[in-house]
């Protein structure tokens, strides 16, 4: 039997799941203030810090989560660089280059990278919460979450991602063990029909 | 008389000692047959590397178990997955579950690798650091900078800012597509998820006991799994689960062709004798037969295996052919007659057909497979204990009263009188020419097919499984794969690149779907260097991408040597024995044979590839050193070919020995004793060509046993007078029937080498049979010999 219990990294960030386990009072809270658009897209600002680098980087650009499709990211500031996530592939693109394929056939992470990205985005806690210790608090209509992963190797990868938010998710911070800190901020939310745009929707 | 006595004493003696050495090899030492049908193949010839090898790819192979438990959800398929192993940990010492992969491992793995990062590049990424510009590597660095998701990544950024050894990883991580989740081993089959279990044996996969145990734990395991949830399946697939269908099987075909045959024997010889007395008599010289072959089979082999009794059982029943010839003559010769005058009398004949039987069986023993040989002479000893039981035992039990003249069968015996025979004239030379027309028509149709794979047909359910388990893992096969060697170990690596090289093309066009090879993990020196050169060369040294990318994110001037500095590490080599030693690994140390034989070899493995693709594979490694395709299947067809051909000419020489064994006997007379075996031989491959059916080894072996019974025919009816003649061709009709009714069974056998054996022996002896007085002498009252002149 061959195996390979590298893989760590973002790809097994990801490992799954389903399994909605005893949610807790304050996640149920969670879940009845977030709105569960099937459309969902917006703004977003990323920071990113990284050890080694003396400057932080910025990037901004648009993303849409669609139930039952996928995620698109496009960064469009300071280059244009698409990541598409859908079932059986992510894809990215940087300018009219094609940077990078993952296909779920090759690779079998693939799917749960992209449901566990998914759940991130539109802020699913049950879903996350069989992969993640989930510390949630409440006060009125905000809310943030602490997300630990159970599996040990995979918090080493992925250290501890923070989520705050009320109807829809606002803050994300990811920090890595490694020191790297990436942090986004989500604006100009819209939702239903007319939030995506035309390139977009032809992208996902 | 005394004398005679002396004779019947001492054999009395000797089987009493065959009886206690039996004793003691069954009750004292419980010995087991063996079933593992690769002891029966031919020992490679000649290249004790290629042997290893070999023994090393199927060994890792053989005591493995794989089960996967899938559901429609994960946490589903891990329940189950629990429930099977919780089953399998009640008999650790049968099986055992490899370690769970954990946190440690993991870190374990990659240390080794991220310590010489820079010397790893996959294929691609060697391309496009010789092709692609600056720019192309300074985007790639900042789409990795920038984006939140941006592909795989280990460890912190700064250690691997152009993704390089991300993308190594990932290459290896793609090598399998099973992957470590939550602490067991997942693969996904659509939009199913699979736990894979991989179990080791820790019995022997070819044991008998084994089998008893093995599967019904196995069985037990897959229930609970099932139990434990809804539409949870699972697959099994392992050389043990074939090993013990094909047991089960030959056991299940040991009784009834046995039991079969044996019933069929005492039916004929109670209608025959109306008596009881013969079958006893004819059994016990069968039973003395076998315990005898048995047990200098034993002393000879140390072993014997599982298609040797069943094959070896039908082939000493043969034997009881004298004693029904014995028996025969005895209730048709006069009362006066003694029976050790009556011995005297029938002696030459009963000599010569001994003779002739077991030339042809000694013929097996000259094939290269030991399974053939241990048959021969379990075959041969067998024969020789039986006739002796008959020579000195039977005058002595069987006296001129102790059978009664059976009335039975009385029109069987007379049909003799009208056989047609063959002389000078119009209806045999009609006959003659329909032969000739139909032989040539029969014979052009006749081909070959020596493919191994013909002689075994595994369970049609197993081979679902394997197949599906083989496809969702990708395993590679362990019977097809390229062997190289060189002088040391790097020259091995060297050679292993050499060949990846030609091998990656066909990876594109979907020949095969990859290789696993151990310079995937550790490149040869050479390449090593190489790589660290090139990353060096194009992204990291003076004003190249790494300072590029700098500037482009505003950092100070300093910063690029700082990140060059600390991408750089230390500058050292990874040797296979670094490899060998860390966890990585594992899964794949049996590809490396090490040193054999004064020089280093490995394996590298293909997988996804299928049958018909072979020849392509075969012609890769053309003009490179040191680099063989090894096809298992492929050469043990070719030598079941070669063999096919050899066993042919065999049998032709075996005609002419027969043929001058009775020269001295029957003079100018003995074509007639020969003519029907050889009709039968001719007409049963034209019919078995006319039918469409593949000649292999195994017809050529029946063909062989068809000589050497075929004759005996012959020489009885030969040997007859007058006033035996009947009786001659009673025992000649019984020992016909009792032989097709054991060869018969054995073409309802589900292995087809069987299959296609009792077949060919199934026409063959009919129509040596029915042949046999065609050619038998017009004057009756002369007796072709001296013995009757007694």
């Amino acid at each position: 039997m061959k195996r390979s219990p590298l893989f760590c990294g973002i790809l097994v960030l990801l490992a799954l799941i389903s399994l909605p386990l005893q949610a807790s009072p304050a996640i149920e809270k969670i879940q009845s203030l977030l709105a569960k658009p099937n459309v969902l897209c917006g703004r977003f600002d990323q920071k990113k810090k990284l050890n080694g680098l003396k400057s932080p980087l910025s990037s901004s650009g648009r993303f849409c989560v669609v139930a039952e499709k996928g995620v698109l990211w496009r960064t469009l500031s300071p280059f244009p660089n698409t990541v598409r996530l859908t079932r059986n592939e992510i894809t990215q693109t940087q300018g009219d280059r094609v940077a990078m394929r993952l296909d779920a056939s090759q690779e079998p992470t693939v799917r749960m990278i992209n449901n566990v990205l998914f759940s991130l985005l539109s802020g699913d806690l049950a879903q996350l919460e069989s992969l993640f210790e989930v510390d949630a608090r409440t006060q009125g209509n905000k809310w943030n979450v602490a997300l630990k992963a159970r599996e040990p190797a995979l918090a080493k990868a992925i250290g501890s991602i923070s989520l705050d938010g009320g109807i829809y998710v606002k803050n994300i911070v990811i920090t890595e063990s490694s020191g790297d800190r990436t942090s986004i901020v989500f604006s100009e939310i819209k939702t239903g029909k007319g939030a995506m745009k035309p390139e977009e929707s032809s992208q996902l | 008389m005394n004398k005679r006595l002396w004779l019947v004493l001492a054999w009395l003696l000797v089987v009493c000692a065959l009886l206690a050495h039996n004793a003691y090899l069954f009750a004292g030492k419980r010995i087991e047959p063996d079933t593992d049908i690769l002891t029966l193949l031919p020992v490679q010839e000649r290249d004790p590397v290629l042997q290893q090898a070999f023994t090393h790819m199927v060994d890792a192979a053989q005591q493995r178990v794989i089960v996967l438990v899938g559901a429609d959800d994960w946490p589903q398929a891990v329940r189950a997955a629990d429930a099977f192993n919780d089953v399998i940990a009640q008999r650790d010492d049968l099986m055992r579950a490899s370690d769970p992969v954990t946190d440690k491992t993991q870190g374990e793995w990659l240390s080794l690798f991220q310590q010489h990062r820079l010397n790893l590049l996959t294929p691609q990424q060697e391309t496009d650091l010789r092709g692609q510009s600056g720019e192309y590597w300074v985007d790639a660095a900042m789409g990795k900078l920038y984006s939140p998701f941006g592909g795989p990544k280990l460890g912190a950024w700064r250690d691997d800012p152009f993704g390089l050894f991300g993308g190594w990883v990932q290459a290896r991580a793609q090598e399998t597509p099973v992957r470590p989740r939550d602490g067991k081993l997942f693969v996904a089959d659509g939009s199913r998820h699979s736990v894979v279990i991989p179990l080791t044996l820790r019995v022997p996969a070819f044991s008998i006991d084994a089998h008893q145990a093995v599967m019904p734990l196995l069985a037990h395991a897959r229930e609970a799994a099932e139990a434990s949830g809804q539409k949870v399946d699972v697959i099994i697939a392992g050389v043990v689960l074939h090993a013990a269908a094909a047991s089960e099987r030959a056991n299940w075909e040991v009784s009834v062709i046995g039991v079969g045959s044996m019933v069929g024997v005492i039916l004929l010889i109670w209608l025959t004798f109306r008596s009881f007395k013969p079958i006893l008599l004819i059994m016990l010289s069968i039973f003395v037969g076998s315990l005898g072959a048995l047990s200098v089979c034993w002393l000879v082999f140390d072993r014997i295996h599982l298609l040797t009794l069943v094959f070896g059982a039908s082939l000493i029943g043969v034997a009881q052919d004298y004693g029904i010839y014995f028996l025969c003559n005895r209730v048709g010769a006069a009362k006066e007659m003694d029976s050790w005058q009556l011995l005297r009398r029938l002696f030459p004949g009963m000599f010569l057909t001994f003779v002739t039987t077991i030339v042809g069986y000694l013929a097996l023993a000259l094939t290269p497979f030991p399974g053939l040989r241990q048959m021969a002479v379990f075959s041969s000893l067998g024969l020789v204990f039986a006739w002796l039981t008959v020579i000195f035992w039977f005058p002595f039990l069987v006296g001129p009263n102790t059978l009664k003249k059976g009335t039975q069968g009385q029109w069987y015996k007379r049909s003799v009188d009208y056989w047609p025979t063959a002389g000078l004239n119009r209806r045999t030379l009609l006959a003659f020419i329909l032969f000739i027309g139909f032989s040539a028509f029969g014979l052009s149709r006749l081909t070959f097919n020596d493919d191994i794979r013909l002689l075994q047909s595994p369970r049609a359910d197993l081979v679902g499984e394997q197949n599906r388990m083989t496809k969702l893992l990708d395993t590679p096969s362990p019977v097809q794969f390229y062997l190289v060697r060189g002088e040391t170990p790097e020259d091995v690596l060297q050679r292993e690149e050499m060949l990846k090289r030609k091998l990656d093309p066909l990876i594109e066009n979907h020949t095969i779907s990859g290789y696993q090879a151990l310079s995937n993990w550790i490149p040869s020196s050479r390449t090593q260097l190489s790589n660290r050169a090139l990353v060096e060369a194009k992204l990291l040294s003076g004003h190249g991408p790494l300072w590029m990318l700098g500037t482009k994110i505003n950092e100070e001037y300093n910063w690029a040597a700082a990140m060059r500095a600390n991408l750089s590490g230390p500058e050292s080599l990874m040797t296979v024995d670094d490899f060998l030693r860390s966890p990585a690994s594992e899964a794949f140390r049996h590809l490396w044979l090490g040193k054999v034989d004064g020089s280093y070899a490995s394996v590298v493995a293909l997988r996804g590839l299928s049958m018909n693709n072979s020849s392509i594979m075969k012609g890769v490694p053309q003009g490179m050193e040191g680099v063989q395709w090894v096809d298992k299947i492929d050469e043990i067809s070719s030598v079941l070919g070669r063999y096919r051909l050899y066993m042919g000419w065999v049998v032709l020489l075996s005609f002419g020995a027969v043929y001058l064994l009775l020269y001295p006997r029957y003079g100018k007379s003995t074509w007639r004793v020969l003519m029907p075996t050889i009709i039968a031989s001719i007409a049963t491959l034209a019919m078995l060509g006319a039918a469409g059916q593949n000649l292999q080894l195994f017809n050529m072996l029946a063909l062989m046993l068809i000589l050497g019974i075929g004759v005996d025919y012959g020489i009885f009816m030969h040997e007859n007078t007058a006033h035996n003649k009947h009786s001659v061709w009673l025992e000649i009709g019984i020992s016909a029937l009792s032989t097709l009714l054991s060869f018969g069974l054995l073409a309802l056998s589900s292995t087809p080498a069987l299959q296609s054996f009792g077949l060919t022996m199934l026409i063959g002896l009919t129509l040596v049979w029915l042949s046999v007085p065609c050619f038998s002498r017009k004057e009756t009252g002369k007796a072709g010999g001296a013995a009757e002149n007694e």
